[in-house]
């Protein structure tokens, strides 16, 4: 399988910046990232759980080189996020979308706000027409092209805020709590895209504090104290309900009620993390 | 305490091009002691109908009665009815300025007038009320986490004394710790002071565990009203309006499809468990 982002051994500290005089250290510096490593493969849907301050958006800023690790080093599809030389075509590769959907957008138009990363690119109109056009038919946008943004739900921005990125046409799309702002239908909606996304090939790195949506991912990492505390898949990280509850985290509540069941004497099978599995693993205890 | 609202309606924009009827024609009434629930997707109408309750917004049409008296009949009242109804903004942390914890947190008193002593016990006891620890009441705001910012916020709130305590999505953005620290926080406070509590949210989960009632406003009018058992069993008309039930309701309604002899008003999860193993023990 093929590594789009790699990431090794990275420190990253804020603060620790020198007093007026620049001799003494006014406030000791803030360790963010304290020895991160992960290798993230082409097309995966990764999510990374932690709770506020535990480094998660830090380290997502390095993946477009955003930030620079003081120590260790990024690749992204080879390129190390170092090299200055190559800082927008990494940036073409990874787009990354934030958390407040009115922060990103920018045009007074849908689709003139989705052709800005196109004609920065220096992408000739024609062309430029034809990815606005798919970005925005992708995220189902299409019939909001010539609205004004602020018209908008906040999925609908999100979701323009998405397609502003795929007209970029990256390989990687970092989402960095993008739902943490929306109602239940714009998260879904944004899930959706995103999901509809991974399956085209893009791949996602979805930060988040909804379990429900971690759920949904190929691949799960937990981090804590700059730290990445736990990986794996979906099943195998969410049945550790005390560890997660240790790090202020919560699983999905279908995990909670396996689990709780359990405890109550019927027999579940292990890896039970969405709703409908937890049915299917219910319907099928009755049976027997 | 109780609140009434009469045939309140509000207009963005009234007579200009891009006229947005926001609140349309909403009647209801809150008790004294109740602790409410108001969902409603983005853009529906929540934020602009609580912001009316202290009278940020007056009403173009209708009535908001506290206590029998209407808000804004009188001009002379609003400082007093500002203290009565304590309201809790969105992202309240990005209000904080003063130099120390304590100081933000005496603004409020200091301004209204109180002697130290009080100022000090009201500052003290808000703060304790919302979990932040003396040590902490000489540090900058600023250098606190996003929850414990938050909670300072609300302590400013609460040394007002508010009766009813508005509060518009107190947990948005937190982790799920600092989301249980907050809302824990309310819920003490609701039973402790019998005060009156109208919680905005868009966790579905969140409002099932805390509220007695619940209020879903949808294109500026309020659509359904009832207790959590009776609003979270109503999967398709929450749907329709961009809403959802819990994670726990989806899959007791499952299990239901699935030929189990289960209760419809089954929507958090210790509530879940037992019913289902009462079930299950009963085989």
């Amino acid at each position: 399988m093929e590594i789009v982002v790699k990431i090794d051994e990275i420190v990253f500290e804020y603060g620790g910046q020198p007093s007026d005089d620049g001799e003494n250290i006014e406030t000791p510096p803030n360790v963010a990232l304290d020895g991160v490593s992960i290798a993230i493969n082409k097309g995966e849907f990764v999510a990374v759980l932690g709770h506020n301050g535990s480094g998660k958006s830090t380290l997502a800023k390095h993946i477009n080189g955003l930030l620079q690790p003081k120590e260790g080093m990024v690749w992204v599809k080879g390129i190390p996020t170092s090299d200055e030389e190559k800082t927008w075509e990494i940036r073409q590769s990874v787009g990354m979308v934030f958390q407040n959907p009115d922060n990103q957008i920018i045009a007074t138009i849908v689709e003139e706000d989705v052709a800005f990363g196109p004609e920065n690119l220096g992408v000739p109109p024609a062309e430029i027409r034809v990815r606005v056009d798919e970005a925005l038919e992708a995220v189902g946008m299409t019939k909001f092209a010539g609205n004004p943004p602020h018209q908008l739900s906040g999925g609908q921005k999100q979701r323009v805020a998405i397609a502003g990125i795929l007209a970029m046409r990256p390989d990687i799309i970092v989402m960095d709590e993008s739902t943490a702002m929306l109602d239940p239908i714009g998260r879904r909606e944004v899930m959706a895209v995103a999901k509809r996304l991974n399956s085209e090939g893009i791949t996602i790195i979805l930060i988040t504090h909804y379990m429900d949506e971690a759920a949904q991912a190929d691949r799960v990492v937990v981090m804590n104290g700059g730290k990445v505390v736990m990986e794996g898949v979906p099943a195998d990280i969410f049945t550790q309900i005390d560890e997660l509850k240790e790090i202020g985290l919560d699983v999905p509540q279908a995990v909670e009620i396996a689990h709780k069941l359990r405890l109550g004497g019927i027999d579940l099978p292990k890896g039970i993390v969405t709703g409908n599995q937890l049915v299917e693993a219910l319907t099928n205890v009755n049976r027997n | 305490m109780s609140i009434e609202i009469k045939n309140l309606c509000h207009y963005y924009g009234k007579g200009s091009t891009f006229e947005k009827k926001a609140l349309d024609e909403i009647n209801l009434t809150i008790e004294k002691g109740d602790f409410v629930g108001l969902i409603g997707h983005t853009g529906s109408g929540k934020s602009t109908l609580v912001q009316h309750l202290n009278a940020l917004i007056k009403p173009q049409s209708g009535n908001i009665i506290i206590d029998g008296e209407d808000i804004n009949a009188d001009k002379s009242r609003l400082k007093a009815i500002r203290t009565k109804v304590g309201l809790v903004f969105q992202y309240p942390e990005h209000q904080l300025f003063d130099m120390t914890v304590y100081k933000d947190v005496a603004f409020g008193p200091k301004n209204a007038g109180l002697s130290e002593e009080e100022v000090d016990e009201r500052v003290k006891t808000s703060l304790e009320m919302v979990g932040i620890a003396p040590e902490l009441h000489q540090k900058s705001p600023f250098e606190l986490s996003g929850g414990q910012k938050r909670r300072v916020a609300i302590a400013g709130v609460l040394a007002m004394r508010p009766e009813i305590l508005v509060l518009d999505e107190p947990a948005a953005g937190l982790d799920p710790r600092g989301r249980d620290e907050i809302l824990g926080q309310v819920k003490l406070m609701h039973e402790k002071l019998g005060i009156t509590v109208i919680l905005v949210s868009h966790s579905m989960e969140d409002i099932a565990r805390l509220v007695n009632r619940i209020l879903v406003i949808n294109g500026g009018k309020i659509a359904l009203t009832g207790t959590p058992a009776e609003i979270f069993s109503k999967f398709d008309e929450l749907e329709a309006i961009g809403l959802s039930s819990t994670q726990t309701a989806y899959i007791m309604r499952d299990l239901q499809a699935k030929g189990f002899n289960l209760p419809n008003n089954i929507f958090t999860v210790d509530e879940a468990v037992a019913t289902i193993l009462e079930v299950y023990l009963h085989e």
